[in-house]
């Protein structure tokens, strides 16, 4: 198993430098740059723009710049964002607690919500059409259309929860910090529960249509013991899969949520570095997200392991 | 199959509408230009957001377009960008994940390495930065949505196959000397077509609302260019005040992703 | 459909929606909180540093003048804004030029150090030293050496004539004796919380949420002023999700209403909308160097003829703003009422075309010695009016032969797109400054990357008379060659002018002493005398 674990870290050595190559070159490719925005304003002259370039290293041949970016980053040196010239370290560290906390939120909602609902569907016909159509509503509001929404009516006709941000400048307590919470983490949650309970709901349904389960009910087991003692525990390989899948697809934040609901996330940040084309701060997000999602898909290969009674023999 | 399945999938009219549904759809975009009942670039100033009438069914836009017309050229992108994705992720998911899983570990390292690469990119992000470096076009988008799409059904995929070829009909299967292509193409495929098509119909919703998010962000399909997603963003702040502009797009993404389910779990439990 | 009552969710949840707007949350603050939903958050406090709007600073920093809101260069540290009537502007025989500054005396730093000569020299030197990075160094530049004969005058010796030294130091001045020696752009603290002597200072600034200004107690200009004890800088990009803010009362006040969602604060009850032309105009820039025909003098008087602006203003913006003719607006003092107008009238438009031997092939499309008049039209993407206007302009010059294809661009992408001169042509506005210089705009030599003559368009006399209103210092002469300049502008027309802007800022109804500002000083340029009243 320590084995399985070490060859994984080692191979993922050479992926990042592809994906870091493969970042590096799709962010330079987009039109425009960090000094994009000065040109708006027509008091900033050519000269200047020109002695920004250079101040900024913008410059040198892209080779180079990668290079140099490769060798910083490897030392820990993350580089200073071309936006505000602050350490980028420090950008993304102060954004990743409001983005753990509202991913955090939204995927205990979602399981709370899915994991009932798709046993009960895999069980129940006429539960299951009813959920399924919820399920459908979950997932096919577009995001940013669902949470504003929510804005509309919890926030604008009711009057009940703020529409946005983390906490009000001078409270913070923790009524106050669930209160924003809520809408952003149910926009996620929704979307979320609706695609899990299918999953859970299909994956038992498969087991239960298997010999062995078959089997057992010829054997007079009851219902209640088939599906919570035989059925569950083979479904949840497939579904442990799908959820840490999702979970790691939000590792880089839940942009639309975190943009629609101002959330201080790194989301929201990677929205205003791609505007304004900070390539510092944009190779280190994408860099944090693609080691976050390996982390979590080594997590979700050990996991179906542990979990399946057969390929946990057959190891 | 069991009993409950079989008379759930025989008694059960709900795929035979679905089905009927994305069919009109799918005729709806075909047959936009003749159906529609205006030309898809009229403009008419003097009669901007007018509501539903006898003359325009869903009411008209900000430009005084007539919005079915709309509905209708923007079904053809939607469509494409829903349903096209949607196969490509699946025919590269399944192929990848199949093969990842039943070939042997060299090959499965390597796949799932690759694999583990494409996914392990913030997608999204990906995307928007894509989608900037080339302009974005339906055909370009409709791609793009695809090959980002893949990674899921390849996993899936290839945990069933790894379960499935573990199973004693398989060694079974494999004792008396089948060849392997053949036990894949009889014994572990047909089992692993259940979760595919979940994921592939997950995959028709996610594409389509997927290029809404990337019009939210203005990378998207660009106007003039109908698509519903781009309809139901630039409705977002007319909600309150003309909701036809946002119900009718909303609702064609809604029965186009009820139809695909549907027709999805019918699919899962017919060879299940 | 059994279901299909699950379909009319998002329905109900939209009628719910629909009541939104008639019950407005209880504001947290009396008098003496002001909550703001602003659209980005700013990379730096730093005036000198910034690429965006300075609202937020221009509340800590004060400038020696700003812009008012009729326009106006008005002191504010400085004691009077220096000119050649009051003698403080003298042209040097080698053609340099000598202002003298007087400084308000009394002023302190947040800190307690008086606000002297001193800090207006160590300005420009530090702006001159180039061992930073602020945004620009227009003027700067051309500035040999400034003098402090006492601690409350100062007087820049300039190379040459520098016809906006007016507005020099509209970006206020660095502290000396806080930043003297110190990498200006490593000086995190001071960017992020900067010391000033206007009427607020940062409390915090909480990333990616807002910043907290709160009034300081002993300001310059007496101890009544500011006379809201604390202002709340929420960051909100989303435009919705501010104008939701706005209707739920989270927010009171949304500086620069997008023209698109004017309509929906129209009957809130809490919300004043306050108006003031822009000094600013949109326009459909022609490029030459890319699209040939547009060289044709004819094509480009066809085209304006072509456009009916009036319809576009009446209809698409709600009649927001007005028809304008040329690139400086009636509230500037350089303004030319007099020029060539080019009405609608479409049959003209196609009998000029057919003069100039543009005929119409079989698509209905004209073209001349086999180039098609068929081009493209950029504009920037996520921006409602202009994806609808740029639309509008499609249809009308259909209607004439010309066929323009749209293409929207995004915000970061499109500034880079025009700056390589990579367009036929592009609806869009400049973000002027209060100064009428047009030359960066229409002198011949003034083409990217050397300026923003993006029509890519020569015209010698014109040329000629731009440069002149450069160097003269002389304040109604140089008017006098700008309004030349604009006739000249109006007679060629290298661009279609189309409408001014508005700058429509909502407030909080019980709101006193806002004004707005049509320049981009932003409407927090008297902030300080701001007062909400009793409901």
């Amino acid at each position: 198993m320590i084995r399985f674990v070490l060859r994984r870290l080692a191979q993922s050595v050479p992926l990042l430098l592809v994906i870091s190559l493969l970042i590096f070159a799709l962010i330079h490719a987009a039109p425009g740059g960090p000094l994009s925005t000065y040109l708006e304003n027509p008091n900033v002259r050519p000269e200047d723009i020109e002695r920004l370039r250079r101040a900024m290293g913008l410059d040198r041949p892209l080779g180079m710049q990668y290079l140099s970016w490769l060798w910083a980053f490897v030392r820990g040196d993350w580089g200073f964002s071309y936006a505000d010239g602050r350490p980028v370290l420090d950008r993304l560290l102060e954004r990743v607690p409001a983005t753990l906390e509202l991913i955090g939120v939204a995927c205990v909602m979602a399981l709370i919500a899915a994991v009932p609902v798709g046993i009960m569907a895999a069980v129940n016909r006429r539960f299951d059409r009813v959920s399924s159509l919820f399920a459908v509503a979950g997932i096919s509001l577009p995001v940013f259309w669902f949470g504003l929404l929510l804005q509309l009516v919890f926030a604008g006709a009711l009057g009940w929860l703020p529409s946005s941000g983390r906490a009000s400048f001078d409270g913070g307590d923790f009524a106050d910090r669930v209160a924003h919470l809520l809408l952003p983490a149910t926009v996620l949650a929704a979307a979320l529960s609706a695609a899990w309970s299918r999953y859970l709901r299909r994956a038992m349904r498969d087991t239960v249509a298997r010999p062995f389960i078959r089997a057992a009910r010829s054997r007079g087991l009851s219902e209640r013991t088939l599906l919570l003692h035989h059925a569950l525990p083979n479904a949840l390989p497939t579904f442990v899969t799908v959820v840490l899948l999702d979970v790691s697809m939000m590792a880089s934040g839940a942009v639309v949520t975190e943009s629609i609901f101002a959330w201080p996330g790194i989301g929201s940040l990677f929205t205003e570095a791609l505007g304004k084309r900070d390539y510092a701060v944009l190779m280190a997000f994408l860099m944090c997200g693609s080691v976050a999602v390996m982390v979590l898909n080594l997590v979700a290969d050990l996991a179906v392991h542990a979990l399946d009674p057969r390929t946990r023999d057959a190891a | 199959m069991s009993a409950t399945e079989r008379n759930s999938a025989t008694s059960n009219r709900a795929p035979r509408v679905a089905a009927s549904l994305l069919g009109v759809l799918l005729l709806g975009a075909v047959l936009a230009p003749a159906l529609a009942p205006f030309a898809v670039d009229a403009l008419d100033l003097a009669n901007r957001r007018a509501a539903p009438s006898s003359l325009h069914w869903f009411g008209t836009d900000e430009l005084g377009r007539d919005v079915m017309t709309r509905v209708l050229f923007g079904a053809r992108v939607s469509l494409a960008i829903g349903l096209v994705s949607a196969l490509v992720s699946a025919a590269i998911g399944a192929a990848v994940g199949a093969t990842a899983g039943y070939a042997g570990r060299v090959a499965d390292d390597i796949l799932m390495r690759i694999t583990d690469a494409m996914l392990a990119i913030p997608r999204l992000p990906l995307l928007m930065i894509t989608a900037a470096v080339l302009q974005p076009s339906v055909p370009v988008l409709v791609v793009l949505v695809g090959l980002a799409g893949w990674m899921e059904t390849a996993r899936v995929v290839r945990a069933e196959v790894l379960s499935l070829a573990a199973r004693d009909f398989v060694s079974a299967a494999r004792a008396i000397g089948a060849s392997p292509l053949r036990v894949v193409m009889r014994h572990v495929l047909p089992g692993v077509i259940p979760a595919a098509a979940v994921a592939t119909t997950l995959a028709v919703g996610r594409g389509i609302l997927l290029e809404s998010a990337l019009s939210f962000f203005g990378v998207g399909v660009q106007p003039p260019t109908a698509s519903w997603g781009n309809m139901l963003y630039q409705a977002q702040t007319t909600m309150t005040s003309e909701p036809w502009l946002a119900i009718f797009p909303g609702a064609m993404i809604f029965l186009t992703v009820l139809a695909c389910n549907a027709v999805g779990d019918a699919i899962g439990a017919a060879k299940g | 459909m059994t279901y299909s009552w699950l379909g009319a969710l998002p329905l109900a949840l939209t009628f719910a929606a629909c009541g939104g707007g008639e019950k407005p949350r209880a504001a947290a603050s009396g008098g003496d909180l002001l909550t703001i939903g602003y659209d980005r958050e700013p990379d730096t406090m730093n005036r000198y540093a910034t690429h965006i709007l300075e609202d937020i600073e221009s509340c800590v920093v004060e400038g020696l003048v700003v812009n008012d809101e009729k326009m106006n260069i008005i002191p504010v540290l400085a004691l009077e804004v220096p000119s050649t009537g009051n003698g403080s502007v003298i042209l040097r025989p080698d053609g340099g030029m000598d202002v003298t500054w007087k400084l308000r005396a009394g002023v302190k730093w947040h800190d307690g150090v008086p606000h002297t000569s001193a800090d207006v020299k160590f300005t420009v030197d530090a702006i001159n030293k180039g061992d930073w990075k602020p945004e620009s160094v227009d003027g700067f530049d051309r500035i040999e050496s400034v003098d402090t004969p006492d601690s409350l005058t100062a007087v820049v010796h300039y190379r040459e004539v520098y016809a906006p030294y007016r507005l020099q130091f509209v970006r206020g001045t660095l502290p000396k004796h806080l930043l003297d020696g110190k990498n200006i752009d490593a000086a995190t603290d001071y960017n992020r919380k900067p010391l000033g002597t206007g009427p607020y200072r940062v409390i915090e600034w909480k990333t990616g949420e807002y910043i907290l200004l709160e009034g300081v107690p002993n300001y310059w200009r007496g101890a009544e002023f500011p006379k809201i004890k604390r202002l709340l800088f929420k960051f909100l990009p989303n435009t919705t999700t501010r104008i939701n803010q706005l209707k739920s009362g989270e927010v009171q006040l949304v500086a620069l209403v997008p023209w698109d969602k004017v309509r929906e604060l129209r009957g809130l009850p809490n919300v004043r909308l306050n108006q003031v032309v822009g000094n600013g105009y949109e326009h459909v820039t022609l490029n030459q160097k890319r699209f040939t025909p547009f060289a044709d003098i004819a094509v480009r008087r066809a085209m304006a003829h072509a456009v009916d602006r009036d319809l576009i203003v009446n209809t698409l913006l709600d009649s927001l703003v007005t028809v304008v003719n040329g690139p400086i607006q009636p509230l500037s003092s350089a303004y030319e009422k007099n020029v060539t107008t080019y009405p609608y009238d479409p049959s003209r438009a196609r009998a000029l075309l057919d003069s100039a031997g543009w005929v119409t092939g079989a698509d209905g499309i004209r073209a001349k010695a086999g180039k098609r008049l068929a081009f493209t039209l950029i504009t920037q993407s996520g921006f409602a009016i202009r994806e609808n206007v740029s639309q509008a302009l499609q249809k009308q010059f259909r209607d004439v032969g010309i066929d323009a294809s749209v293409r929207l661009i995004d915000g970061t992408s499109i500034s880079s797109v025009w700056f390589k001169g990579d367009f036929d042509a592009m609806l869009h506005w400049w973000q002027q400054g209060a100064d009428p210089e047009m030359t960066l705009f229409f002198a011949s030599d003034r083409m990217p990357p050397a300026g923003r003559n993006i029509n890519y368009f020569k015209d010698d006399s014109l040329t000629a008379m731009l440069y002149a209103s450069d160097r003269t210092a002389d304040e109604a002469q140089r008017i006098t060659l700008l309004k030349a300049a604009q006739q000249r502008l109006a007679v060629l027309i290298p661009e279609l002018p189309l409408y001014n802007t508005a700058k429509i800022d909502a407030v909080p109804a019980r709101l006193q002493g806002f004004t707005g500002n049509p320049t981009n000083a932003g409407p927090f340029w008297n902030v300080y005398q701001w007062q909400l009243t009793a409901r």
